[in-house]
């Protein structure tokens, strides 16, 4: 099991656009993906749940990743988030 | 029977064709029980209904991602996610199957948890997502309820020679409507500077805004004919009204088609004077008409569009990207920015809305870009940066006092230390020039020619503001008169300061690409035109025409005349209008 708290720095927080990326990029991995954020916890996989989270910049996420591929995962999406989801600010 | 209707014109042309009403209806959720037996039938109408939103999605995506912003493809591409998302459907289809409620009102409670959940969040632009759910959820109840997807959404949607009608349009709206052949818009609300009245003369549409009831007021697929240049339309118009306009419509299209040839001659008059044609633009579809028609530069970027339809205002990097696109599609040619202008008609939403009572005397322009130096800083630096890339000039809109002059061009220099302290490149001497759109500017026009490195007249303002005329009501706007002396007189004062300081004065307002106030304006010593790309041919057309000397004394005697009308006699006497 991985697991990592990552920062929300993206201006925007974790819009749709950005928890559609956050989806895309964790539907490569076959682990399962837990993403958490305050008191909620989502699933990573579901762009619904994501926004649900609520996660505004300055947000913590706290990432739980459990399954084969579980550290290319936590690679890829860490990287993705503090990259701003591709965004410019 | 025939009714006209009128609005207000905001890009010219004559148009004829059908209707088509951007509907806004609300729909009406039926809720009814659903007996045992049934719920599993219930419960699979509703996952093929998701299955075939989702369809419809891919399809509008594969239809437009060639040409349209990445902005908006992405969103479609979240909508599909959502579709996808067992999140949207989990819940509906409990309810259907252990309660027995229909798939609409399942869908619809779920709708409504989701909605409950963003509306609580703290997050404005967060909050406002809650949109995406709206739209994802609307199109499956389209399907549901048996209801036409709305027609401008389709990629195949038969829209090619119709007119729209709509409330207002979003942007994704006229994304999604660029490729339709939609041959005009009308709108019920908006202004010369709306989204709507912006993309027809980009497209090189005919479009009236403002026309209350709009969508009451025609019937779907009733023939109308749009008159853009007089804010008219004409509604079921009988065999006459029909071929007058046609006949009026093959003119325009011939004379326009044939102004072509005039795109690599001089700009110059009969007898020698040489003038600059610049273009103003805004988006991206403007660029290619600006070197179609061989404009000499960018008289006039207008940078609202980056602030729009958004929660909070673009980053440096933002601009700077943008910029260097639009140098690099221009090629060269000059290009001048204008610093946001905001406020008035132009509205963005977030924190920065503002509805005061009188909004076009409040805080505006570059009235709240020096109150909201957050705003305003990340811009400054973009251009400053753009600056080292291509030839840049820097236009600071609506001043009205040397002292915010001042002010402006302390915080560009203070930038441009910042700048070098970072080791980040720009022109030293980039060019900073004003609008003078205030009549107490252009009345003291030469303390900012003795400042700025240019000016450029920006006439729509500077008509309301002389007038004391609020340009977008329709009790007062009958005032609104280019041709009254007092505006005359302005830009004459204008002129003359910016020939005594040695500095170049354009005009970039309507009035510029007007061709009718063409041969007035060099009469009154304009020598720089900054016009909107689909009107430059056809005010090169008449400069070439012209005599200088002649419209000197046609413009001296104008200065003399007591009202608009009389100036307009005038012109009319000597053929000039």
């Amino acid at each position: 099991m991985q697991r990592k708290s990552i920062p929300v720095v993206n201006r925007l927080g974790l819009h749709a656009r950005a928890a559609a990326c956050l989806v895309q990029s964790a539907m490569d991995f076959e682990s399962d993906i837990e993403i958490g954020a305050g008191d909620k916890v989502a699933n990573g996989k579901s762009i619904m749940s994501l926004m649900m989270l609520a996660a505004a910049r300055g947000a913590t996420l706290e990432l739980t990743i459990r399954g084969p591929d579980e550290e290319q995962a936590m690679q890829s999406l860490e990287a993705l988030i503090l990259n701003r989801f591709g965004e410019s600010e | 029977m025939s009714r006209l209707l009128q609005g207000l014109g905001v890009s010219r042309g004559i148009a004829i064709g059908p209707a088509h009403i951007i509907e806004r209806d609300r729909l009406d959720i039926p809720e009814y029980y659903v007996p045992e037996k049934q719920q599993d039938s219930e419960a699979r109408r509703l996952v093929n209904a998701v299955g075939q939103a989702k369809r419809q999605l891919r399809a509008v995506r594969k239809h437009i991602s060639e040409s349209t912003s990445a902005d908006i493809v992405s969103f479609i591409d979240a909508h599909l996610l959502m579709l996808d998302d067992a999140a949207l459907t989990q819940e509906p289809l409990r309810m259907i199957r252990q309660d027995g409620y229909n798939a609409e009102w399942a869908l619809q409670l779920q709708r409504d948890a989701l909605v409950n959940v963003f509306e609580e969040m703290d997050d404005t632009y967060l909050r406002t997502r809650k949109d995406d759910i709206d739209h994802v959820v609307d199109r499956i109840q389209r399907i549901l309820l048996k209801r036409k997807p709305r027609r401008h959404e389709e990629p195949d949607s038969r829209l090619r020679g119709y007119i729209l009608i709509a409330g207002d349009l979003s942007p994704a709206d006229t994304a999604l409507m660029q490729h339709h052949g939609i041959v005009a818009f009308v709108t019920e609300y908006g202004g010369p500077t709306s989204h709507t009245a912006i993309l027809a003369r980009s497209l090189a549409i005919p479009a009236v805004v403002g026309l209350r009831e709009a969508g009451r007021l025609v019937r779907e697929e009733e023939m109308m004919i749009v008159d853009g240049h007089a804010g008219e339309i004409l509604v079921d118009p009988d065999e006459r009204s029909l071929q007058h306009h046609w006949r009026r419509q093959q003119e325009d299209k011939k004379y326009y088609a044939s102004l072509i040839r005039l795109k690599e001659a001089p700009t110059r008059t009969r007898d020698g004077a040489e003038v600059r044609l610049q273009a103003n633009i805004e988006l991206p579809s403007d660029f290619d008409t600006v070197r179609e028609v061989g404009a000499v530069g960018v008289g006039l970027y207008r940078t609202e569009f980056l602030y729009m339809n958004r929660e909070s205002p673009p980053a440096e990097q933002e601009h700077y990207d943008t910029y260097l696109r639009v140098l690099e599609a221009m090629d060269g040619l000059p290009l001048t920015i204008r610093t946001l202008d905001l406020g008035a008609d132009k509205q963005i939403s977030g924190q920065h809305a503002v509805t005061p009572a009188n909004p076009a005397l409040g805080l505006r322009a570059v009235r709240l870009c020096l109150k909201e130096p957050a705003l305003f800083r990340p811009q400054l630096r973009a251009i400053l940066r753009a600056s080292a890339h291509g030839e840049v000039r820097l236009m600071l809109p609506m001043l009205s006092s040397i002292q915010e002059t001042a002010q402006a061009l302390a915080l560009i220099e203070e930038l441009k230390e910042e700048l070098s302290g970072q080791g980040q490149d720009f022109n030293r001497n980039l060019p900073v020039g004003g609008m003078i759109e205030v009549p107490a500017a252009a009345i003291c026009a030469d303390t900012f020619a003795d400042r700025l490195d240019f000016l450029s007249i920006g006439t729509n303002d500077l008509i309301q503001y002389t007038m004391a005329i609020d340009r977008a009501n329709d009790q007062v706007n009958y005032l609104y008169e280019p041709l009254h002396p007092a505006v005359l007189h302005l830009i004459r004062i204008t002129l003359t300061a910016g020939e005594r300081a040695r500095i170049p004065v354009s005009l970039c307002g309507e009035m510029a690409g007007d061709s009718k106030f063409t041969r007035l304006l060099l009469g009154l010593g304009l020598r720089e035109f900054s016009v909107h790309p689909t009107y430059l041919l056809e005010v090169k057309q008449i400069i070439m025409e012209s005599d200088i000397s002649e419209l000197t004394r046609l413009a001296d005697a104008a200065l003399q005349a007591s009202s608009g009308a009389e100036v307009e006699a005038i012109l009319a006497q000597h053929d000039a209008i």
